[in-house]
């Protein structure tokens, strides 16, 4: 099941992969804000990626998010960035800690394989501590199932 | 601070009584394990001699109240009005309003001390069941009656008590999304609560050395630094890293001996559980799998380790030796396995379960089998053992609705699963560690 | 197990290294055969997962074969407490007083007939018969006994009983001293009915009534006769065979 998951996640890999041109084309055209600014990675970029239950291998929502978060560091190498990795409340405080460190190093394995130098990545895992958003239904925790990717 | 001695009076003369009325004390015993049974009715006179001699009667009402065991009888209702401290009370009396025990005490002062007297009289025979005397500073009377009601309830159910410790939880405070979680330490009844961190950073997962003179817990750095585990004296304050590593370093917990403190550490996305040697901060490695292995804790005799670890696809308990090695699987029911806890007694271990829809409490013995459930709900998690093996306290979350944040209470629960109660504390409250007993 | 999933992670994880060194120096040696970092990463995470499956799946098994392990350890030793009984039950009915020629008791006791297996065509009617000459020889009435066991075998020589019938005959023989018929109807005993249930008994008992009578040599025969026949006798059988070769000087 879960390679079956996996190997259809790759072969969508590989096609998005093809044509990642037009996606940075397609973000180009949103922005109103200064390019390369904190403000400009988060509503162009996308700053964050979701996971699913348990999980901590990278989706193909999060493949693209992550793709373009590699082609936009590679453009504005400035910054140093730390992820922070984040899980839902429906697991138990420390074994979430370390999911959510898993989750952080996923991304960043994700980043340092696309190119982007490990030395300008930190992580950080808060586990269930920081909820974003604060909810207790699906929709919320699916939200909270994420690599934030922060900008110093 | 000067701590109580203990010295007993009439110490060998209650016991050989005691032995020999064995049937006709049936109503002054009770059995916890047997399946069902009822509460032991007890009737709590206030201590004379002094003013504290009712708060300290009020505490052990309390105590006894709230483990389920003992129903405290209300005051209000006695008969007898003039208790004599030092004779025996007249038991038809007592019959009469049902009780099977009767506790009378005396305060006196002892050259800037204070000194208390009790008895248990047993009503049903008829004669003295347990009588001690103890001498201490004024301000600790709170420690002084839950020693009492530890000698009432080992003297009535045969196990040791657990009033006389403290507590050790995370205060929560604040919207859901920046919660303020900070360190904090009450006697086990929820009485003199008090912080321990600051609460600039997050700090959880507190738990106690063997002598209650230190704490290890995680917490975040100001920066964007890992989080850390720290150790902490309760009285100075001082606290030092326990080890600087460059990942990060959580789930603390010390052996029984105190020598030593087993945590995770985190590196590449992989957690693995290591020992350090506290004095020598000698750091060893238990694990090594790329799977998520935390929430170590020690057998009571220190001799394995219990933890739960994702190798196998979905969180589950593992048992290994405290040297590491030897790791095998005990957890194989349906759902997920975490934060094991040995007990005390070396019989039992408490775990959180996670299924479907919901979280629970449970216990099974060390080698998996036996499992039994004793609390569920929404979200509950992290038991942690009362000294003596027969009651547990964790915590239970609240679903958030509408952007705010669930409430978060500490409960404690016998090991049948027939008492559960609220611990209560001032605010939000998790992460409950229950200490020893208090070395007197 | 658990060694071999770990030893197979941390050269993985070795491989996984080298494997992503390769994929960034390779384009400036040899650009045409660049491995993709990602593929390897992928191709990684789908390894270790693959493991963790396989880890869960040992555990399960580990954990199967141990309960039918203990599942059959304890139907085994139910299953040989249940033949001791049963052996028990034969052997040990009615004590006799040591000394004389009643120390040697009969092996089987007349107390625990043998269940009637389920019934077939030859036993129609038998049971009965059988039950009420049993009864007889239980309440001492041996002669009664005797009557009855032979009209039984008369009626229904192919009854599943009649092995049993053939001994009890013997047996209310040799308690009245009669040896000589007694003899007779164990040696018939085990002749007509050597593959039935009692055969091993009243071949055992055959030789005991001759050593009774003095014929130390052919009780000797039979004895040995008896561990050639019946290699899968009861060890209380077996023992008693022991006894009476020791008793009697048997080489």
């Amino acid at each position: 099941m879960r390679t079956i998951k996996a190997f259809v996640a790759m072969a969508m890999m590989l096609a998005i992969a093809a044509c990642s041109g037009q996606q940075e084309q397609a973000a180009g055209a949103t922005t109103t804000v200064t390019p390369g600014s904190v403000a400009d990675f988060r509503q162009n970029v996308g700053d964050r990626v979701f996971f699913d239950t348990d999980m901590s291998n990278i989706r193909e929502d999060g493949r693209q998010t992550l793709t373009r978060q590699a082609e936009w560091l590679k453009k504005y190498t400035n910054y140093q960035i730390t992820i922070a990795g984040h899980c839902d409340e429906r697991g138990t405080r420390e074994y979430n800690l370390a999911l959510g460190e898993r989750r952080a190093n996923a991304a960043k394995q994700f980043l340092v394989a696309q190119g982007i130098p490990a030395q300008r990545i930190q992580t950080i895992s808060y586990g269930k501590e920081r909820p974003d958003p604060v909810g207790s239904d699906e929709a919320a925790w699916a939200r909270n199932r994420r690599a934030v990717t922060e900008l110093q | 601070m000067m701590l109580p001695r203990r010295s007993t009076i009439l110490g060998g003369a209650a016991l050989a009584a005691g032995a020999a009325a064995v049937p006709a004390r049936a109503q002054l015993t009770i059995d916890m394990t047997r399946p069902t049974f009822e509460p032991v009715p007890i009737a709590i006179v206030d201590f004379a001699g002094d003013r504290v001699g009712a708060d300290i009667a009020n505490v052990v009402r309390n105590d006894l109240q709230n483990s389920g065991l003992f129903r405290s009888i209300p005051p209000g209702s006695f008969i007898q009005k003039d208790v004599n401290a030092s004779a025996p009370p007249q038991f038809p009396a007592w019959r009469q309003i049902g009780a099977a025990g009767v506790v009378v005490g005396q305060v006196s002062q002892a050259g800037g001390n204070i000194k208390v007297d009790f008895r248990l009289w047993d009503v049903v025979v008829g004669n003295q069941a347990a009588g001690l005397s103890f001498t201490s500073q004024p301000a600790n009377w709170r420690r002084l009656a839950h020693i009492i009601a530890d000698a009432i309830y080992k003297r009535v159910t045969g196990e040791e008590g657990y009033f006389d410790t403290r507590i050790a939880y995370v205060a929560e405070s604040g919207p859901g999304n920046a919660r303020v979680k900070r360190i904090a330490i009450m006697d086990q009844d929820g009485a003199n609560s008090r912080f321990i961190t600051d609460g600039r950073t997050i700090a959880i997962t507190p738990r106690f050395s063997p002598t209650l003179q230190e704490i290890v817990y995680m917490a975040y750095a100001e920066d964007r630094s890992p989080p850390r585990v720290y150790l902490q004296s309760v009285d100075s304050g001082r606290r030092e890293l326990l080890g600087n590593f460059p990942g990060m370093s959580f789930a603390p917990r010390f052996s029984p001996d105190g020598t030593k403190v087993v945590m995770s550490i985190s590196e590449n996305g992989q957690s693995d559980i290591y020992e350090m040697d506290v004095r020598g901060r000698a750091l060893r490695r238990l694990t090594n799998t790329p799977a998520i292995d935390t929430s170590p804790c020690y057998s009571n005799d220190g001799s394995q380790i219990v933890f739960n670890s994702d190798r196998g696809g979905s969180q589950q308990l593992y048992v290994m030796s405290a040297g590491g090695g030897g790791e095998r699987r005990i957890s194989f029911g349906e759902g997920r396995y975490a934060t094991p806890v040995w007990s005390p007694r070396g019989d039992w271990i408490a775990f959180t379960k996670i299924t479907a829809g919901a979280f629970g409490i449970g216990v099974m013995r060390p080698d998996g089998g036996g499992e039994r459930m004793l609390a569920s709900g929404f979200l509950v998690e992290g038991p942690t053992w009362a000294p003596n093996g027969r009651v547990l306290a964790f915590f239970r979350q609240q679903p958030s609705s509408a952007g705010r944040a669930g409430s978060v209470t500490l409960h404690q629960i016998d090991i049948t699963g027939r008492f559960e109660r609220q611990i209560p504390t001032a605010g939000d409250a998790s992460d409950p560690a229950w200490s020893p007993l208090i070395p007197q | 197990m658990a060694a071999f999933a770990q030893k197979l992670s941390a050269d993985m994880n070795k491989l996984r290294t080298s494997l992503l060194a390769i994929a960034f120096l390779a384009p400036t040696a040899a650009g045409a055969q660049r491995v993709d970092p990602v593929y390897v990463e992928d191709r990684f995470n789908q390894l270790q997962q693959s493991i963790t499956l396989l880890t869960g799946q040992i555990e399960q098994l580990q954990y199967r074969n141990q309960q039918l392990q203990q599942q059959l350890e304890k139907m085994q030793a139910d299953y040989e407490f249940r033949l001791d009984q049963m052996e028990k039950g034969k052997g040990g009915g009615t004590p006799r007083p040591p000394g004389g020629a009643q120390a040697a008791a009969p092996v089987p006791a007349p107390t625990a007939p043998a269940a009637p297996p389920p019934g077939a065509a030859a036993n129609a009617g038998g049971d009965q018969m059988y039950n009420d000459a049993m009864k007889k020889l239980q309440d001492g009435d041996n002669a009664g006994a005797e009557r009855g066991f032979k009209a039984f075998l008369q009626n229904h020589p192919k009854h599943t009983l009649a092995g049993n019938a053939q001994y009890w005959l013997g047996e209310s023989y040799y308690a009245r001293k009669d040896y000589q018929n007694a003899m007779t109807a164990f040696a018939e005993g085990y002749k007509t009915y050597k593959a039935s249930p009692k055969g091993p008994d009243n071949l055992l008992k055959l030789g005991i009534t001759l050593a009774v009578m003095g014929r130390k040599a052919d009780a000797c025969q039979v004895f040995a006769k008896f561990s050639q026949d019946y290699p899968r006798a009861t060890d209380l059988q077996k023992r008693r065979v022991d006894q009476e070769r020791q008793k009697n000087g048997c080489g």
